[in-house]
């Protein structure tokens, strides 16, 4: 065996491992497809090369042997604007796909032109078409280094990839040809390194595992309106995560992108846990375009691109922030971006973006001020207590919470009636009933209606002067503080 | 043998294999070459250029995570914990705090300015202060998490409110 041979031969074994790699890491269908049909290509052209000549196979006929090595270059191109673009580029780049066009055009020319694999790369259509998909594959990559910084670093392996290929393609056989040495007859001494190149690229973007997938088809809910980006602005994401356990429980297929929040979320959309890597932005994009490509008209909750700033810096994830608004636009659907833990600037960068703005409240801070309008300042006492009897850090109440905090104050009250009994007992009621028919209105209140309501921290106190001349003065405060011991008491019996 | 004239020699020796490399690789094409003096000049300079290139990077440590990008900075006990790698955590405020992305090395300084070491960031999420647990705190190296909010509170007047940035950091060898 020459060296040629057992050169292309170790390319044709790291070809068909690469392949079997990302075949089975692979989580995107179409560019597993397009990378084995391209991968395969090469190891054809190479296994036909050490085949003949080592006598073990017979030659290819030469118009086959052209078509494969124009479908190989064809592929490249398509490949390569595939690990650029994603699952978005069947919709955003159809064109890409007519390069396959000339293809048999020019295997049928062939034989009556005279074009062979050897001489592939000559000054005819061939090399000319040969050309332009290595120069399409060049191009893009540049001018995705050069314009984005989500892509820079892949990029920059794409590019080693292809000019490799370049290379090891039309300059070795240039040279081949000068030195009088038998050609290669299409095959590519480059392709292993150009198909690690790619590989690694499809690997780095690859999608988040997405644990519990919606199975609902991905029909339009009332829970959000026509929009392809609404931006959430709370201080932690609740509100987020209850729009999409709510679009889930209504039939629309939802997928929240996040670090932590598995084990939080019971609801029925899909998680997709965000892996500590620096392409996580990318990884992120990569996934909710998945996902919403194969679910039309879904809803993607990203509720943590803090960390995606962390973990790939502002820049690359602004930039997905941007490309995922496009995909949901294009796939009528709407993705949610919570503003949670962002710095000032990064929010303000946000914002500069002109995407939907919803500010929404913090829960405990409402919850609060809705206790306040019937119990004053002894409201936080109350949270207080609850949150020590349900072990529940006062930062982690939600509007979830508020039947179980009415069950806790009711039964306080109902400790209450062996003190306090008559009048007082009836107006304690009063302001029970008064604070849950408050809290259970702003429970019930969608993202869309808080964004646009009044919250109850902002209401002024004029606006229920008669609560507050109860509590404050009719009661005097000494029901109020009884109330309270009730609700301390409560605690202790629940410890025992 | 010192541990300085040790990796000097190996960098050294793995220089000279290249250039033989290069050599070689100049004799088989040879013929070539027979092109011209201008081609030879251009191809084979460009070529040495780019080995030279990639050869120095290697050999300096920045492949295949690049230079340094950024500082962090220790006070004398941080620093000490993350070199007897007793601390794998390290929290810093999140607003005003430049800090490159996972997968990036940053040099590790005193606040006195002297640089101690280089870490790899590994892994990074942004918390609320006080959120942080007190697994977190131990693997910062500090005895409990009001003990890290104590520290942070005398050092950037953290607020339990305020979101810091917690990494998990690697040390990838001493100052050069």
């Amino acid at each position: 065996m020459n060296l040629s041979s057992a050169a292309i031969l170790a390319g044709v074994a790291m070809d068909a491992w690469l392949l079997a790699l990302v075949a089975i890491r692979g989580r995107r269908v179409w560019l597993q497809a397009t990378y084995a049909a391209c991968s395969l290509a090469y190891i054809a052209l190479g296994a036909s090369f050490v085949g003949a000549n080592e006598g073990v196979l017979s030659p290819l006929r030469d118009d086959v042997a052209l078509g494969i090595v124009l479908v190989a270059h064809a592929l490249t191109a398509i490949l390569v604007l595939g690990l650029l673009h994603g699952e978005t580029l069947p919709r955003q780049r159809p064109w890409a796909f007519l390069l396959l066009i000339p293809v048999p055009l020019l295997a049928f020319l062939a034989p009556i032109e005279g074009w062979t694999a050897a001489a592939a790369y000559e000054g005819n259509a061939v090399g000319g078409f040969l050309v332009i998909c290595l120069g399409i594959a060049l191009g893009e990559t540049i001018y995705a280094g050069y314009s984005s910084r989500l892509l820079a670093g892949p990029s920059v392996w794409l590019t080693l990839g292809v000019v490799a290929l370049i290379v090891a393609g039309p300059v070795y056989a240039y040279e081949l040809e000068f030195l009088r040495e038998p050609s290669l007859a299409g095959a590519n001494l480059a392709s292993p390194i150009a198909l690690a190149c790619f590989a690694l690229v499809a690997l780095q973007a690859d999608p988040f595992p997405i644990s519990s997938r919606s199975s609902t088809a991905g029909t339009k809910s009332r829970v959000l309106p026509e929009q392809d980006a609404i931006v959430f602005e709370e201080v932690r994401p609740n509100y987020a995560l209850r729009t999409a356990d709510e679009a889930s429980a209504a039939g629309r297929s939802t997928l929240i992108v996040g670090r932590n929040s598995a084990s939080k979320f019971a609801g029925g959309a899909g998680f997709a846990a965000v892996l500590p890597s620096r392409h996580a932005a990318l990884r992120a994009l990569t996934t909710a375009s998945e996902f919403l490509t194969a679910s039309p008209g879904g809803l993607v909750v990203v509720e943590d691109v803090a960390d995606l700033s962390t973990l790939s810096e502002w820049p690359a994830t602004a930039e997905a922030v941007v490309r995922l608004r496009h995909v949901a636009r294009r796939t009528h659907s709407t993705v949610i971006f919570s503003t949670s833990r962002l710095t000032n600037g990064e929010r303000q960068a946000v914002r500069d973006l002109r995407l939907t703005w919803w500010a929404l409240p913090d829960p405990p801070r409402e919850i609060e001020a809705i206790l306040a309008q019937s119990f004053g300042d002894g409201a936080a006492r109350l949270l207080a207590s609850f949150g020590r009897a349900r072990g529940i850090r006062r930062e982690d109440l939600t509007t979830d919470q508020v039947p179980a905090l009415l069950d806790f104050l009711t039964r306080a009250l109902a400790e209450l009636s062996g003190v306090v009994a008559g009048t007082a007992a009836h107006g304690l009621r009063t302001q029970l009933d008064a604070a849950a028919n408050s809290l259970q209105s702003f429970a019930a209140l969608t993202a869309e209606e808080v964004a646009r309501g009044e919250w109850p921290s902002r209401a002024s106190p004029e606006d229920h002067p008669e609560l507050l001349v109860t509590a404050a003065e009719y009661w005097k405060g000494k029901e109020m503080e009884e109330l309270f011991t009730a609700a301390d008491e409560l605690i202790l019996e629940e410890e025992k | 043998m010192d541990a300085h004239l040790r990796t000097f020699v190996i960098r050294s020796a793995f220089l000279f294999l290249i250039s033989l490399v290069l050599v070689a690789g100049f004799w088989y094409h040879r013929e070539f070459y027979q092109i011209g003096f201008t081609n030879l000049l251009i191809i084979g300079g460009v070529v040495t250029f780019l080995v030279i290139w990639a050869a120095r990077l290697a050999l300096s440590g920045e492949l295949p995570r690049g230079r340094p990008r950024g500082e962090l900075t220790f006070s004398m006990e941080e620093a000490d914990r993350l070199l007897k790698s007793v601390a794998r955590l390290v929290v810093r405020p999140s607003e005003g705090t430049t800090i490159p992305g996972v997968g990036h090395v940053v040099r590790a300084r005193y606040d006195t300015g002297p640089e101690f070491g280089r870490l790899l960031i590994e892994d990074a999420h942004r918390a609320f202060l006080s959120d942080l647990t007190e697994a977190d705190a131990r693997q910062a190296g500090y005895r409990s998490a009001d003990e890290l909010r104590e520290t942070g509170a005398a050092r950037w007047r953290w607020r339990p409110a305020d979101v810091v940035t917690v990494l998990r950091v690697r040390s990838v060898g001493g100052s050069r």
